[in-house]
């Protein structure tokens, strides 16, 4: 941040900058400036955001001047965005130097429009006139050429990314990545070639292998620009301009470069070019490992989770121990170290997810297990990875037979899991995993749970299961399972619904203790399907034991004795229950208050409210002692209500 | 040479009749010793598959000998050895008996059964059934524990029992858990039979406990604190269920109390 400051400053005072770093940071600010006078523009939320930044740069500016030599990798730290609000009071002092600039600690957008201007500078705005240009066409284009509004979106996504450099704020990073799904439809080798070719120099390593990828090794400048020339027609001033910057050299933000790069995965993975994939992503998280920059925690993870999706596709396929999966195992333990190390969040919690799926997908579940023990989820993580990794714990929790804290991290799956019908998937599977976990813990699930329209047809054979086990039929149980034998294996399952088998014969029992006063124990091992009448009077003995049933057993008559059922409510377990909804209540409204995001520099516009709230208020005391007469027609009111 | 050495001692380890406890233990050393000195004690991508395939045996037969010596530790240690190389894919060495796996690996299922883990004999189990696509049951070996477990978890003591039985046991190595099981089934009886019989007559308890005499009976009665009057057993009574339920009520009102402070206390940070 301060070397961004700084550059910003600098260029202030000599316009004709010749360092690269300088030129991107002018671009910058001129972007925000050329931002306001046209016309058609982006979304008013970046407006808004636009003058804050500006206002930011702008009266920060001063104070690192004299200090700051560091390069601007540094300045991306985590550290250095701590400095710059504690350096709010500071600002204000040092704005007396004489700048007008101090006017705009409260963004306003005159203020930053004008702060912008001296940084104008022809030269810079490459990237900015690119999007630009491309998102004044996009009206008519829309209609014409899908391709030519995704080329749009994308630049226009380097701008979010280059303000998310600027600012240090993650969120224009997480609006880009949010954008992925819909730029993903238009992905071909050709729109990516000419981004590509239009965003580097023709001579960048990047772009090369980044046009090795897509196999487009050949393309080149020249006939990018005949490309582009065909799509953007009728925008010639804004082509000539982009055709000649794009051959102007200028230095490539390394997040832009990963959002290239995690844009190439994602065409690879649609076109199931898997090994071409594995292959350019093996060598793009080498190189992202050499890069230390917090703004690309975000795009890093992404990357990370396609270069793992690539290798489990890869033969051979996980079930077996030596999947290729086996084999990126320690690149993803690097990277989980790297992360931890650099406390980056994203890539630490999107790495231990995948290395969860990892080993979970070869059954190593002792592994698993082992590295949920000795490592942190980070909790300010994504809410979709937060509901994978719950996902995976309360699998290896089921697992393991620790029903109860499986069936709560299951539940906080299903509950965290995006509503988007793309992630039904993952809803699905998080819910049949909660149906057989209720089951094995003597529970029986909502009916409501197959209702819903989403999982209705997938659970299906979950709802056999779950009307076989709440009936107490063993041969029905048996029937259910086998018919759907090779669904319950596909799904992982099927060992967990194995178990379910004692579970039937006690719900079997359950319904016999509710239903009769006194049954004799051959009767039972009849309808239970039991062996013998030994075998039946163990299992009844077990199950009182095991509290599920009251009852006791006469053995020389042979017959077992229900006793009377008590009041449910006599005993503390409806108070139990509903301690456990409000404490469950009081939960959220705690994580509601802790997800509340404060903006920077926001407390100076709450200062500023607050003193105009203070002078409202004494307004309105003075109003009050000046007319009593007031609050007897208040009173007059109430009554009337 | 070491290679020869090592197998001269795994045939002097499998020849029968099978030598001296003393004896077996020595040998095993040596022939582990001979392992790292051919560096075949882990398995790496560049050791010879017929190596590969003498380091499984060796460490195999030393897994059966241990069970057989009643070694519990040093079975584990022999399959936490064996587990590199059965997690090793099939084309780099062609495992001529597979018969030897299931059987060590049914014996550590057996063993996790009999120490009452049942969360590592699931999560071994697991594992299994993706690799053998679901012919477990089907095997001779691992398919004992695994219907041995569902038969104790359902209570089905006297399966359990037959199953432990000469004729029930696939190999005698499976023998040696059998005492271990019959003792866990018998205080698992007692504990049900103390909540589900106010009384039990003496022969019945015999028969239900799997003992032989009425004598042992007796016995484990006195061991369980069980009273034993006019041929019957009584079980001592869940006593004292009044004094419980009043503490109950002392304890709930408490709870309540104090559930109710924290929500006033909540309200309080909300509002």
């Amino acid at each position: 941040m301060p070397g961004e400051r700084r550059t910003l400053r600098s260029s202030k005072e000599t316009p004709s900058s010749t360092n690269g770093e300088k030129t991107r940071s002018n671009s910058q600010s001129s972007s925000s400036n050329k931002d306001k006078p046209v016309p058609t523009r982006a979304p008013s939320s970046k407006s808004k955001a636009l003058p804050k930044k500006a206002s930011t740069k702008e009266t920060t500016g001063d104070k690192p001047q004299t200090n700051g030599t560091e390069p601007v990798e540094n300045g991306v730290n985590g550290t250095e965005d701590i400095d710059m609000v504690d350096d709010g009071p500071e600002k204000v002092k040092l704005g007396k130097e004489g700048d007008d600039e101090m006017t705009v600690v409260v963004p306003p957008p005159k203020g930053s429009k004008l702060s912008g201007e001296p940084g104008k500078d022809e030269e810079g705005d490459v990237t900015m006139d690119n999007a630009e240009a491309a998102e004044a066409g996009g009206p008519d284009a829309d209609r014409v050429d899908p391709k030519v509004k995704a080329v749009a979106d994308i630049k226009a996504n380097f701008l979010l990314l280059e303000r998310a450099v600027a600012q240090f704020d993650a969120r224009f990073t997480l609006r880009v990545l949010r954008s992925i799904s819909s730029v993903r439809k238009h992905l071909s080798p050709d729109l990516l070639a000419q981004l590509i070719i239009e965003t580097y120099t023709s001579t960048s390593p990047i772009a090369k292998t980044l046009l090795a990828a897509i196999g487009k090794e050949n393309a080149s400048i020249e006939s990018a620009d005949d490309s582009l020339e065909m799509e953007i027609d009728g925008q010639t001033k804004d082509k000539t301009q982009a055709g000649k910057t794009s051959s102007s050299p200028k230095e490539i933000l390394p997040e832009i470069d990963t959002y290239l790069s995690v844009l190439v995965q994602i065409y690879l993975y649609d076109a199931r070019a898997i090994e071409v994939g594995a292959k350019f992503s093996s060598n793009l998280i080498e190189r992202l490992r050499t890069l230390n920059r917090r703004t690309l925690d975000a795009l890093s993870a992404r990357v990370y989770f396609y270069y793992s999706l690539f290798f489990e596709q890869l033969a051979p396929l996980p079930p077996s121990p030596t999947a290729s999966v086996v084999s990126i195992r320690p690149h993803l333990l690097a990277a989980l170290r790297t992360s931890v190390l650099r406390k980056d969040q994203d890539t630490r919690a999107t790495v231990t997810t995948l290395l969860l799926r990892n080993y979970l997908s070869t059954s190593h579940i002792t592994q698993a297990d082992l590295l949920i023990s000795h490592s942190e989820f980070p909790p300010a993580a994504s809410n979709n990875q937060i509901a994978r990794y719950l996902y995976y714990l309360g699998r290896i929790r089921a697992i393991q037979l620790s029903y109860t804290e499986a069936h709560e991290h299951l539940i906080g799956a299903t509950r965290k899991s995006p509503a988007t019908p793309s992630a039904g998937g993952f809803y699905q599977a998080a819910s049949k995993l909660l149906v057989v976990v209720e089951l094995l813990m003597g529970d029986i699930p909502d009916r409501a749970i197959f209702r819903q329209p989403s999982l209705e047809h997938a659970l299906q054979p979950y709802l056999s299961l779950v009307q076989a086990v709440r009936v107490g039929k063993i041969e029905g149980f048996l029937n259910v399972v086998q018919t759907h034998n090779a669904l319950f294996r596909r799904d992982g399952t099927y060992t967990l619904i194995l178990r379910l088998r004692q579970n039937v014969i006690k719900t079997g029992i359950r319904m016999m203790s509710l239903s009769y006063a006194k049954i004799s124990l051959r009767d039972i091992c009849l309808k239970l399907d039991l062996e013998s009448e030994q075998s039946a009077e163990y299992i009844v003995a077990k199950a009182i034991r095991d509290g599920v049933i009251e009852a006791s057993i006469d053995h020389e008559h042979g017959y077992m004795k229900s006793k009377d059922v008590g009041d449910v409510y006599a005993t503390r377990e409806p108070g139990e229950a509903f301690h456990e909804r409000i404490r469950a209540c009081l939960g959220l409204h705690d994580e509601s208050v802790k997800a509340m995001r404060y903006p920077m520099n926001q407390h100076r516009l709450e200062l500023k409210n607050a003193q105009e709230a203070r002078e409202r208020e004494r307004e309105l005391a003075k109003e009050i002692v000046e007319g009593e007469m007031d609050d007897d027609d208040a009173g007059g009111d109430f009554e009337g209500m | 040479m070491a290679t020869s050495a090592l197998e001269k001692t795994l045939s002097q380890l499998q020849s029968t009749p099978p030598p001296s406890p003393q004896r077996i233990s020595s040998l095993l050393t040596t022939a582990k010793k001979h392992l790292l000195h051919l560096s075949a004690l882990l398995p790496s991508p560049t050791t010879p598959p017929p190596l590969l395939h003498l380091a499984r045996q060796t460490l195999e037969t030393g897994a059966l000998l241990s069970i057989r010596l009643q070694d519990p530790d040093a079975f584990t240690r022999y399959f936490q050895q064996l587990l590199p190389f059965y997690e090793l894919p099939s084309s780099s060495y062609q495992p001529a008996d597979n018969g030897q796996r299931s059987k060590v690996t049914g014996l550590y299922l057996l063993l996790l059964l009999t120490r009452g883990d049942y969360a590592g004999f699931h999560t071994v189990l697991e594992g299994l059934e993706v690799e053998m696509k679901g012919g477990l049951e089907a095997d001779r070996y691992i398919g004992y524990p695994v219907k041995l477990e569902r038969w104790l978890m359902e209570g089905s003591y006297d399966r359990v029992w037959g199953a432990t039985k000469k004729e029930g046991v696939p190999s005698e190595e499976f023998a040696v858990f059998s005492e271990v099981l019959i003792n866990t089934i018998r205080g698992e009886i007692a504990s049900c039979s103390e909540k589900a019989y106010p009384s039990l007559p003496i022969a019945n308890a015999k028969n239900l406990l799997f003992l032989d005499s009425e004598g042992s009976v007796v016995d484990f009665a006195h061991i369980r604190g069980w009273v034993v009057k006019d041929g019957r057993i009584y079980f001592p009574l869940q006593q004292g269920e009044d004094v419980r339920n009043e503490k109950e009520i002392l304890v709930a009102s408490g709870q309540v109390i104090e559930n109710t402070i924290g929500y006033a206390r909540e309200l309080e940070t909300i509002v």
